[in-house]
């Protein structure tokens, strides 16, 4: 079985090919647009911010894909691309092309939500179900039961801004540049002392409910910095870095291990891109493992938005529910489809 | 129209009542620094409409559209201009379709980034962080 996936749904076109023979699973090609050079077949400049060139990314990325997996269009067996949640004007670049390509080639199609494709990027793993996956990025933080491969819910959620988004404005906060993922955690490798002099709340994270927030924490940040010169400021930035992050890992691993004993799982998945965080997969792979769960992270390129995941859940889902030939007529955009 | 509010909390309920007056096709351009409340008022606004959903940033995905159970108003549409640099890449997802819509509401955080793309007739709400969580809210 062959699939071609496709992901528009924020900043990047992406497209993959999946093989699987008889249970086994190969990615033969994982297409990213912002890792290709694109531009030069328009001679002009793509610029930071893509949603508006999805449709001139989708073409030249589907046919990258398969250039490098050496598959031919007859070859393929499933269509699948994400129809939600994300942005409504991206999202329907690649559910317009997969719709398209599924009539033309006469290839049913399937529809993936983003949020299960960033779960299925650990798929390559034997898992044991059940499961409690953290996913976390820049524009969500979720944690997600899944019975079995087909069988999910979501059970909490950020109220505010994502993990990943307050990592980004704690950057900004500290005049430290973008994307601040990185960088926020590089500082913060930099503070070695035991005691910290400025401390950071926990939000919610004793709250009866598996939901996260991250606006206060940033807002906390704002206000341990308000009183410093430039010159503190500067000295401080690994102490802060190291508080912030500490806060954001002590909340979202309490929570993760919280829902799992409460959901009685067998194995902790984490994904998105935060989940590329260093101390975050340290610290979540320990508490996991003393727990007695088993524990998975994929790989940084799985992490981030990409079709391939999209291909592993595709491949998942239609073990269990095979779509028809004809199913592209119902297949419609989401931007707010939640995993229920 | 100009109020200090001593909380967040009391940001979100300032909003709330503020959402009371809305009749649709209002585009709401909210200005502040990072922790000064936008996020919060919109949060106020949208529970004033009676959204159900839970209202997110919307740094990362730009805009996110939420639908709404009032007489006049059906839509929500909930736009940042945080992470972009021109007013282009908006009007490039279609902000003009919800700025002409009577029966939308839209609020753009950080609208001061993208001035240029302003309808006429906006409702500015300038955010000036104070002493601790004391915030002045401006309409205009």
């Amino acid at each position: 079985m062959i699939i071609l996936a496709i992901e528009t749904s924020c900043d990047e076109t992406s497209t993959a090919i999946l093989r699987a023979t008889k249970g086994k699973l190969e990615l033969l090609s994982n297409i990213v647009s912002s890792q290709i050079d694109i531009h030069k077949q328009y001679g002009g400049v793509v610029p930071e911010v893509a949603a508006r060139h999805h449709v001139l990314n989708i073409n030249p990325v589907i046919n990258e894909s398969l250039d490098v997996a050496r598959i031919k269009a007859k070859d393929i067996d499933l269509i699948a691309t994400v129809s939600g949640p994300g942005l409504i004007t991206s999202l329907i670049v690649g559910v317009e092309a997969a719709k398209t390509l599924s009539m033309a080639w006469k290839k049913p199609l399937m529809q993936i939500n983003h949020m299960y494709s960033h779960i299925a990027g650990n798929f390559l793993n034997k898992i044991e179900f059940p499961v409690m996956c953290l996913v976390v990025s820049g524009g969500h933080t979720e944690l997600v039961y899944l019975k079995n491969y087909w069988q999910f819910k979501k059970i909490g959620q950020t109220v505010d801004d994502a993990a990943g988004e307050a990592f980004d404005k704690v950057a900004k906060l500290l005049g430290l540049g973008y994307p601040g993922g990185p960088i926020v955690s590089a500082e913060a490798d930099k503070f070695k002392a035991k005691e910290l002099s400025i401390k950071f709340p926990r939000p919610m994270i004793d709250s009866d409910n598996f939901n996260f927030s991250f606006s206060g924490l940033k807002t906390s940040v704002l206000y341990a910095t308000q009183k410093m010169t430039a010159e503190e400021k500067k000295k401080k930035i690994p102490e802060i870095c190291f508080g912030f992050q500490q806060a954001v890992i002590d909340v979202l691993v309490s929570k993760t291990i919280k829902a799992s004993k409460q959901f009685k799982v067998k194995t902790v998945l984490m994904a998105g891109g935060v989940a590329a965080n260093k101390s975050l997969r340290e610290s979540l792979k320990n508490a996991s493992e003393n727990n007695g769960y088993e524990f998975f992270v994929p790989e940084f390129k799985l992490c981030t938005d990409n079709a391939a995941m999209v291909a592993l859940a595709a491949y998942y889902l239609s073990q269990n529910k095979k779509p028809k030939l004809d199913n592209w007529k119902k297949v419609k955009v989401d931007p707010n489809w939640e995993l229920k | 129209m100009q109020k200090i509010t001593s909380s967040e909390q009391k940001t979100f309920e300032f909003a709330k009542t503020f959402a009371k007056r809305l009749k649709g096709g209002e585009v709401l351009c909210l200005i502040g620094d990072l922790g000064a409340g936008k996020t919060a008022f919109t949060k106020g606004l949208a529970s004033g409409l009676d959204v159900k959903n839970i209202i997110t940033s919307p740094t990362f995905v730009l805009m996110k559209v939420y639908s709404v159970h009032h007489d006049a108003i059906k839509k929500l549409a909930h736009i940042d201009a945080y992470r972009i640099n021109s007013g282009e890449d908006l009007e490039a997802i279609g902000i003009d379709d919800y700025f002409n819509d009577k029966n939308c509401v839209t609020v753009i955080e950080w609208a001061d980034r993208v001035k240029e793309i302003w309808p006429k007739n906006v409702t500015k709400i300038n955010f000036k962080i104070l002493e601790g969580d004391k915030r002045k809210v401006t309409v205009t």
